[in-house]
């Protein structure tokens, strides 16, 4: 096989003590081409974010492998770097801090660092800022840094666990036109994962369908929408018959499921 | 001017309140009421009590006396403190052994036990140090414990995924966390510290603020004692104080401290 990102038939299934088990992956599998941008959708505790989670190195399958452009995930690797939903931004350092994080922990040396960094920043629109707290910003600039961090490790995967999720309705639309012009410019395989059908039809070349859990994938479906995207593409028909088909093959999931979301690690 | 007023109203109301308590108490025993120097005192005899003392060098001997245990027990409080409410918070069984416990012991009046604490370990600074030690540790342990359990995991798996090591995610995650619980706790220990030093000299001591204090109540010399209880006050505010300063200063990222 010579995809990009491939799991082929994960199986995870948590054993919490003095607890019944939980299956979250079963004899999962996905390809990803590279350069690709594929959103997952799925109901709630499918194993999106445990998914996620098994790409990016900290939770280990119990079978399956896992690899990315030939070699096989054994744990967290400057190839991935992850989005988080709630940001996960260090309250005590400022945004230029947090953004350099990922190359602090390489071990590159301060002045390069801080190079590279003020680059990222400006990507994602946040030149002014490098000195305030996270505290001190708004749920999108949040999401920025969040952003801006995950990129200045220079990964060639960029896992994204409903990033826009925490924002409110305009930041998002916002967020995604910028996630979509920063993505040509950083040319990164994006693994998107989101409750939206809109947002992930809007994103995405592919969308994964999974089903309910234990999770598996359902469907793959291509979204062949010309780029760059735009705001008017939402209303056309061709949008609206994706949307459409997505939400048809997600419906037969969601009518027993529906229980708490216990997919994230 | 009005704006600079505007500005610093809380320090000028707070700073005006004070010097309106002494007032009044000046007043009041100055014709208002017949003082009886064997039971009350003024400000302004306070005030020269005081700079009798400070003149001889006998405030600062005697502060020199009390600041040793103090250091000496409120030192080994934060690092046992430390040490403890790290445990208590990382080993959850340790946590629930040690909870009820030291619940207990912070609430009971331990100062009721310092007759004992002196009879064991003596007049002097191991009795005094252990006293102030056993008052002040509480709070470290409770605010590090509390501080721990705190840690966002979520943060921990940010390092992890880019490749943190352990120490990264101490250093880096642990250890800023915590911090801020500690020095708050520090707040209240100070306090209770500065208890266990009177307490500590009023039983058996030969010198010390909190021995001037008793010693200056028996010789009805009011003026005095009041001198000595306001030191007291004096340091510590400061120290209070100075803790928010330095919360303030170190942890900018903490909102509405």
């Amino acid at each position: 096989m010579s995809s990009y990102i491939s799991a082929e038939n994960i199986n995870l299934t948590f054993r919490p003590k003095n607890r019944e088990a939980v299956t979250a992956l079963s004899e999962f599998n996905i390809d990803i081409e590279q350069g690709q941008f594929v959103s997952i959708v799925g109901p709630s505790g499918c194993g999106k974010s445990t998914f996620l989670n098994v790409l990016l190195g900290l939770i280990p399958p119990n079978t399956g492998v896992m690899s990315v452009n030939g070699r096989t995930v054994t744990g967290p690797g400057t190839d991935r770097a992850m989005v988080f939903q709630e940001f996960g931004l260090l309250p005590w350092r400022t945004v230029a801090h947090n953004v350099e994080l990922g190359l602090e922990l390489q071990g590159v040396a301060k002045g390069p660092r801080r190079e590279t960094c003020q680059g990222f920043i400006k990507m994602v629109g946040l030149t002014g800022f490098e000195n305030h707290y996270p505290h001190e910003l708004s749920g999108g600039m949040k999401q920025r840094v969040g952003l801006a961090r995950a990129l200045a490790s220079d990964p060639d995967v960029l896992l994204m666990d409903e990033p826009f999720a925490a924002l409110d309705a305009q930041t998002r639309d916002i967020m995604q036109a910028e996630l979509l012009r920063i993505w040509h410019e950083a040319k990164k395989t994006v693994l998107f994962v989101t409750h939206q059908i809109e947002e992930a039809v809007y994103l995405s070349d592919h969308v994964i369908v999974m089903t309910k859990r234990p999770g598996r994938t359902k469907k793959l479906v291509p979204i062949d929408l010309p780029r760059p995207r735009d705001y008017e593409m939402r209303v056309s028909p061709r949008f609206n018959e994706l949307k459409l088909e997505i939400w048809n093959e997600l419906k037969d999931e969601l009518s027993v499921g529906g229980d708490e979301d216990s997919g994230h690690a | 001017m009005n704006a600079w007023i505007y500005e610093k109203r809380r320090l000028l109301l707070g700073v005006a309140a004070v010097i309106l308590f002494f007032l009044v108490w000046e007043v009041i025993f100055s014709g208002l009421v017949k003082l009886n120097p064997l039971f009350m005192s003024k400000p302004s005899l306070i005030w020269s009590g005081f700079m009798y003392d400070l003149k001889s060098g006998k405030v600062l001997f005697e502060l020199m006396v009390s600041v040793r245990p103090f250091l000496f027990g409120f030192i080994a409080a934060v690092v046992v403190g430390i040490v403890v409410g790290t445990f208590m918070g990382w080993r959850q069984k340790v946590g629930y052994a040690l909870d009820p416990l030291m619940t207990a012991l912070y609430a009971s009046p331990l100062v009721a036990v310092a007759p004992l604490v002196i009879i064991i370990f003596g007049v002097g600074v191991p009795g005094k140090t252990f006293l102030i030690f056993v008052l002040s540790v509480f709070p470290f342990i409770f605010n590090t414990y509390a501080g721990v359990k705190a840690v966002d995991q979520l943060l921990v798996n940010v390092v992890r995924s880019m490749g943190g090591n352990d120490k990264d995610i101490y250093f880096k995650v642990i250890v800023p966390s915590v911090l801020p619980y500690i020095i708050a706790g520090g707040r209240y220990a100070i306090g209770r510290a500065l208890v266990g030093i009177l307490v500590g000299e009023f039983y058996a001591a030969s010198a010390g603020i909190g021995y001037m204090i008793a010693f200056y109540g028996d010789m009805y010399a009011i003026d005095r004692m009041f001198a000595y209880i306001l030191i007291m006050m004096v340091i510590a505010v400061a120290f209070t104080e100075g803790i928010r300063w330095a919360e303030r200063a170190a942890f900018p990222w903490r909102v509405g401290m």
